[in-house]
């Protein structure tokens, strides 16, 4: 680490409490770190591993039921635990800077986004209103946005992700600030646009010499642009030193155990090409799916009102025990295409499953439903939280008639469980009683239940933790080579999807503009498109974990 | 409940149920009096050792007609709101359920009734029918209804779109398991809090009526009714309004408390921070 | 906010009253069965009745009696009161503008006090000055109408310590200061409950406010905790304030009838109040509707502040 001298950031040693109705809560042990000028530190942790409060503390900003235990916080050997609140506000802004998750939300709705910088320059840097605007608009400029002093007059809801990031970190920017706190700048973003957000951090940070904390739970992505790394775990620094020297040699065993979670193109998890000679069993053709309804006005007045198209034209086949991938960003058609092949949406086109072949929604009966299951994304969410996990699970045993009798259904649902790995007794749980990872085992459980042909997954590790994710699809690869059932598996990290997948698919505001065997993924002859998500995606950290 | 431990606000809520409550099983048999003997001796007196609030214009007792005329008062809240939420429920669950223009249709309607406010609404109706507690509750209970329906489409709504009722959806689920098993007993708590609160509003809309001589009749002991009765003397012995007034807002306060500590407890936690 | 907005807005309005005019139809006309027995009472006679029900026009079916009476409503035909042998406009053209002063000064002192007092509530959540200010909205919104103006009136109006006075209503025209001097007591009434009710909204509105993402966010770019409050805070907290405000306006009609029946303020609540017992159908259907008309317009320039106010209506 650097000299203690050099150090722009410091914490020492620090530590930190809530008080809950339950009794204190620990969330930092004996934190210690150090950043100097111009470098980059990565501080990468699960949920709950305490990381933002770390942000938290640094800018002064804990709830009122913080508790600080012992330890220095230092701005350029300063301590800020011994400042007053007048001091705290003029040093926040002007000496530290802080760049949140979400800019829709960071960002005031009502006020102009110029007006939000320009606030920045006139209270610490004492700029009149003109100047500040004039030098606001220097700033956006500077931050890549096309056309600056338009800009500045917009509202936020105006913007895009993107532009509102970009306006967010010119904020942050712009009193040249001695250190900047990045909390997850960009995991509410697009894959292309957070790419492009990602190396406008490294060029500003290069430009100014800023001294960073960059927060994330993404190791894949701080792997490339820290300098040094320090991973937390419920609350304590597990392990901190340069970049490639943790990714490159782990010592502890969870840097071990979260950097082999990490998804990486070249771990496969199952073979790459699917069983030999396999029959189709998924053909989707011209498939298309509208969104609205036309309101009754327009319907009465025969006016073809404006139906926005989620998908459109959609055509490919899947095999017997195939794995299909299909990526894209959000807005993509994805989700769409999956949602209508699981028969929640309403499709022009048409659908063959085995030798059956259907034209639209309503002909999809419940033969059709039982052989297509679909996953879905939030744990939270997917479970009825009024059932306990044995009626979630013994519902498609009772619809289809799997399993008949109280003894039957009960012996039934303990294999399930088993397969998911659960123990039997989590039967008698409320969802909330389970964790993130375990609701989502049981949602995997209903879907096997069925005994489907086809398992639909859309998303299904987006919601959870890094190393849960790799649990939950090394779960799903298990079952589906069990059971021999073809599944699509919908997903926006590329990564895990060259892990797994055998074919890919890739989706762009609702067309298929390519697909293509895993093993091609490099090929000269991909779309353009599939190039720049594949450039996008962080190179994952490789490894031998 | 642990959670309401925690509620300041809802546990003086509680409490003041607790004590309405009391009143509303045992009022007749702890009054201390027969609320309508009078005791012309001491009439408009203040309170006393024997009158502890003091006696009305008859000499009665008014400490015994305030807890005699608990039940009507309560009782009147509770069966008027019962009835409007049961009617509102089915109408704004009908309407969330059925979707497209049935429900724009039955929404316009609604918002058309909303426009009417529920004094005015339930004076109407009252009218009509003639007053009386029973008409009174009627025409409280048709005037809750619209507000109700809303309500509960808004929460019909909202479950309709999670993902656990489309994985039954797509299960292949019929209708009438989707809506029974899935999505209304998740509807049932905006719907609880909303009628708790409302129980507070259709006790002050009946005391309202009874004031005005369109809901409860002598000799019911009534709240609002005493108010009435009381009103030409009230300079002389304000323990007559005040003391029926204090419980009104008593009982109404004790349920309006209650139902927000509830929406608190229901509501998810943690929706920022 | 373009002209198709308010179109639309107007539209619904009118479709609104639509509405209600055939709910007000229908109760008055249609459920007692026979209006005519509603109007002369249980013990008219056959031939009162059947006179009664030619005059009204009550055999013909009930659609066309609707049309028709809208269609006379619509050209400014309101009928003529019952009871009083004055036609209603006339009758309602008065009580209004009573109405609306005493309506006027109930808005314009809960506005003032409300509001402010509902933002400091909200900005102090869960310390002294905001456990007081809440406990007075929460009782505020248990006492109905009739028991504060009670209660008002015993303590500011009983004899011997006559404040003011117990009742009444001198036109201003007639001599200015007894007209503010009887208008205090029901304008008071209805302000405190319309106070707690506001003050309750406002209260939950700044604290959600003050706990979310952006005012952090300002706070951590080192701005003033009262530049934070003034340009952050309040500007986003008005929009819904001033939603919460026309909800009440539905509220305070209810109440102006209960009031001025306690006050003896001769407006819409009163003539309505008269209606009712003397079952008076023209009246009680034209005050009704009247009622509902305000009470609808009001939404509709609440909207249209809110739109003035939040960028996200205006440009969506």
């Amino acid at each position: 680490m650097s000299d203690a001298a050099a150090s722009v950031l410091g914490v020492r040693d620090y530590s930190l409490a809530y008080r809950t109705g339950d009794g204190p809560v620990q969330a930092l042990s004996r934190v210690d770190f150090s950043i100097a000028r111009g470098r980059t530190l990565g501080l990468v942790g699960e949920s709950g591993s305490g990381k933002s409060s770390i942000a938290w503390a640094i800018l002064r900003y804990l709830p009122a039921n913080a508790v600080e235990g012992g330890g220095r916080i230092l701005l350029s050997g300063e301590d800020l635990r011994a400042k007053t609140r007048q001091q705290v506000a003029d040093i926040r802004g002007r000496r530290i800077g802080i760049v949140f998750q979400d800019p829709s939300t960071s960002l005031n709705p009502t006020l102009m986004l110029g007006r939000q910088i320009a606030e920045v320059l006139i209270r610490h840097r004492g700029l009149t209103e003109k100047q500040a605007f004039a030098e606001g608009e220097a700033l956006l400029a500077r931050t890549g946005i096309a056309r600056p002093a338009e800009m500045m007059r917009r509202y936020p809801h105006q913007a895009s992700g993107g532009e509102k990031q970009r306006v967010v970190i010119a904020t942050a920017f712009a009193c040249n600030p001695e250190c900047i706190v990045f909390d997850e700048p960009t995991t509410a973003l697009d894959i292309v646009t957070a790419r492009q957000i990602q190396d406008l951090f490294v060029r500003l940070q290069e430009d100014t010499g800023v001294a960073a904390l960059y927060i994330s739970h993404d190791l894949a992505l701080v792997s490339r642009i820290a300098h040094d790394v320090a991973v937390i775990h419920r609350g304590a620094i597990v392990e901190s030193g340069p970049a490639a020297r943790i990714f490159g040699a782990p010592r502890e065993g969870y840097t071990r155990m979260l950097i082999a979670a990490v998804p990486h193109p070249d771990r496969r998890l199952v073979d790459s090409h699917p069983p030999d000679g396999a029959q189709r069993l998924l053909g989707l053709e011209a498939l298309t799916v509208r969104y609205g309804e036309r309101s009754l006005l327009s319907r009465m007045l025969g006016r073809a009102q404006e139906q926005v198209v989620g998908a459109r034209d959609i055509g490919f086949s899947v095999r017997k025990g195939e794995i299909l991938g299909i990526v894209g960003e959000s807005g993509s058609g994805k989700s769409t295409i999956a949602r209508a092949i699981a028969g929640l949406n309403d499709f022009s086109g048409r659908l063959t499953l085995g030798d059956r072949s259907f034209s639209g929604r309503g002909a999809l009966d419940r033969a059709y439903r039982r052989a297509a299951q679909i996953v879905f994304q939030n744990p939270d969410a997917s479970l009825n939280p009024r059932q306990r996990v044995r009626e979630i699970l013994s519902r498609p045993l009772k619809l289809y008639g799997i399993a008949r009798g109280r003894a039957e259904i009960d012996r039934r649902v303990g294999e399930l469980l088993s397969q998911v790995l659960l123990p039997p007794e989590f039967a008698r749980r409320y969802p909330h009683q389970l964790s993130g990872g375990e609701k989502q085992r049981v949602a995997i459980a209903r879907a096997f239940a069925a005994e489907p042909r086809l398992v639909l997954c859309d998303e299904i590790t987006s919601s959870l933790d890094v190393s849960v994710q790799a649990s939950i699809a090394r779960l799903l690869v298990d079952l589906q080579a069990r059971t021999g059932a073809t599944c699509l598996f919908i997903t926006h990290d590329l990564n895990l999807v060259r892990q797994l997948a055998h074919t890919i698919a890739v989706m762009y505001r609702g067309e298929l503009v390519d697909l293509f065997p895993v093993g091609a993924a490099d090929a000269p002859d991909r779309h353009p498109y599939t190039r720049t998500l594949l450039d996008a995606v962080p190179v994952a950290v490789g490894g031998a974990a | 409940m642990r959670e309401l431990a925690r509620h300041p606000t809802g546990l003086v809520g509680a409490t003041l149920l607790a004590i309405v409550l009391v009143a509303v099983l045992f009022g007749p048999l702890i009054a201390p009096y027969d609320p309508q003997q009078f005791h012309p001796a001491e009439r408009l007196r203040g309170p006393s050792a024997e009158h502890w609030l003091g006696t009305d214009q008859f000499g009665r007792d008014i400490l015994s007609r305030i807890l005699h005329g608990a039940r009507a008062t309560i009782m009147f809240g509770l069966g008027a709101t019962f009835a409007g939420v049961a009617a509102g429920t089915l109408i704004g669950v009908a309407a969330g359920v059925a979707g497209r223009w049935i429900d724009s249709a039955i929404m316009r309607l609604l918002d058309g009734l909303l426009a009417v406010p529920d004094l005015l609404f339930t004076l109407l109706i009252v009218t009509v029918l003639g007053g009386g507690t029973g008409h009174a509750m009627l025409a409280v209970a048709v005037a809750f209804t619209p507000g109700m329906a809303r309500i509960a489409r808004a929460a019909v709504l909202s479950v309709r779109t999670r993902e656990f009722v489309q994985a039954a959806q797509a299960r292949g689920e019929s209708p009438v398991y989707v809506i029974g098993a899935e999505v209304l007993p998740n509807t049932m708590g905006p719907v609880i809090v909303e009628a708790t609160i409302r129980v507070s509003f259709a006790i002050m809309l009946g005391a309202t009526l009874g004031f005005l001589g369109l809901g409860a009749q002598p000799p019911s002991t009534e709240w609002g009714l005493m108010i009435a009765e009381a009103r030409q003397f009230m300079f002389r012995n304000p323990w007559c309004v005040a003391a029926p007034g204090v419980a009104i807002a008593v009982a109404a306060l004790g349920f309006n408390l209650f139902g927000d500590a509830l929406r608190d407890i229901l509501d998810p936690r943690g929706r920022q921070r | 906010m373009n002209a198709g907005y308010l179109a639309r807005r107007l539209a619904a309005v009118v479709l609104v009253l639509l509405v209600v005019s055939m709910a007000v139809f229908a109760i008055t006309m249609i459920l007692p069965g026979n209006a005519a027995v509603m109007i002369l009472g249980e013990y008219a006679t056959e031939d009162q009745l059947k006179a009664l029900a030619a005059e009204l026009g009550l055999e013909r079916p009930w659609h066309v009696q609707y049309l028709e009476w809208l269609g006379r409503l619509a050209t400014g035909d309101w009928g003529m009161s019952m009871r009083m042998s004055q036609p209603v406009t006339l009758l309602i053209g008065d009580a209004f503008w009573r109405s609306a002063a005493l309506a006027g000064a109930a808005l314009v002192t809960v506005t003032v006090v409300a509001v402010p007092l509902g933002v400091l509530a909200g900005m102090r959540r869960g310390r002294g000055a905001d456990l007081g200010i809440g406990l007075f909205a929460y009782m505020g919104t248990a006492i109905p109408e009739f028991v504060t103006a009670t209660l008002l009136l015993v303590f500011l109006a009983a004899p011997g310590r006559q404040f003011f006075p117990a009742g009444g209503f001198v036109p201003p025209g007639e001599d200015a200061a007894r007209f503010l001097y009887h208008i205090v007591l029901p304008a008071l009434t209805l302000s405190l409950i319309l106070t707690a009710h506001i003050v309750r909204q406002v209260r939950s509105e700044m604290s959600e406010v003050l706990a979310s993402d952006y005012i952090r966010a300002a706070r951590l770019k080192g701005l003033s905790e009262a530049t934070v409050i003034r340009r952050h805070a309040l500007r986003n907290a008005m929009a819904p304030a001033v939603a919460v405000i026309s909800l009440d306006v539905g509220y305070l009609l209810g109440g102006i009838i209960v009031v001025e029946e306690v006050f003896a303020w001769p407006g819409l609540g009163r003539l309505m109040i008269h209606a009712l017992q003397n079952r008076d159908l023209p009246v009680i259907q034209a005050v009704t509707l009247v009622l509902a008309g305000v009470y609808a317009l009001s939404n509709l320039v609440s909207d249209i502040v809110i739109a003035a106010l939040d960028p996200r209506v205006r440009y969506a």
